[in-house]
């Protein structure tokens, strides 16, 4: 699942995760990737961007970590937050990872490699 | 005593997001802009915190349309104005993020604001610019302090 309210960026992130064999649903911010959820996506893994109009991606990890049922989305941040604290505060609200923009395709798949939901 | 990035710090992050998401050459973008002339793109963001101003960017339409373009895979005379907003605001929230990481912090950053012509921010001054051309067309980047802040 890529969240971010950016098309542009959605789509350049979808075309990595295709390209890297995962199918992509797509939200424009965190409350309709819950929506999402709640009817019953299931995503491996979600990427997320922080700064997005109605929930924010802090928001977003805070809600799918208050859920059982979603433990098991592995939730990568990908924005342009880049203070310590706040990437403190990410990962301490749950995210697993970290991707400050600008990144390149290598280093999303590294990411993925890291988290082991992607082998290469 | 408060470190602000330089002209060359905007530079070097411009070069970063245009490398990385627009033509992924490290030399498409090289110091020095013509002049943009009216119809022009502004993407914003604003900090709000232990920094207080904002980081703008302006593109000659033509810039912008391309830039769109390139973000999107597509023709530039096929670009929407819909996707001039989105690239440009995307532009500006990579940007912006990145000089925000060397500003004092914590601050806070914004949504992207995008018009269609020249943005003014009330009561702020420009502490930082740089010009910048890419495919002929200009871009430049400023950074914004409030005033009351910067005195």
């Amino acid at each position: 699942m890529v969240i971010d309210d950016s098309s542009a960026m959605r789509l350049i992130l979808g075309r990595i995760m295709r390209g890297l064999g995962f199918d992509v649903v797509e939200a424009p911010n965190g409350a309709e990737a819950i929506a999402r959820l709640q009817s019953g996506a299931m995503p491996e893994i979600a990427l997320v961007d922080w700064n997005m109009p109605v929930m924010d991606g802090l928001a977003f990890v805070n809600a799918v970590r208050k859920e059982e049922k979603w433990r098991q989305i592995t939730l990568m941040m990908v924005t342009t937050e880049s203070e310590q604290s706040q990437i403190v505060r990410a990962l301490a609200a749950g995210a697993h990872e970290y991707v400050i923009k600008p990144f390149t395709p290598d280093a999303i798949a590294d990411k993925l490699a890291l988290l082991g939901v992607l082998a290469y | 005593m408060t470190y602000i990035p330089s002209a060359d710090d905007l530079e070097v992050i411009t070069r970063e997001v245009w490398t990385s998401f627009l033509d992924g050459d490290p030399d498409g973008l090289v110091p020095g802009a013509p002049e943009l002339g009216a119809e022009r793109v502004t993407g914003c963001v604003h900090l709000s915190g232990a920094y207080i101003g904002s980081i703008m960017l302006q593109c000659s339409a033509p810039a912008a349309r391309h830039a769109a373009a390139a973000l999107f895979s597509m023709q530039p005379a096929d670009v929407t104005q819909t996707e001039v907003v989105d690239a440009l605001g995307e532009l500006a929230n990579m940007v912006g993020g990145n000089v925000k990481s060397m500003l004092p912090g914590p601050s806070a950053l914004s949504l992207p604001a995008v018009v269609h012509g020249q943005l003014a921010v009330p009561g702020a001054q420009v502490v930082r610019e740089v010009g910048l051309s890419w495919r002929g067309e200009s871009l430049i980047v400023s950074l914004w302090q409030q005033a009351a802040a910067a005195a």
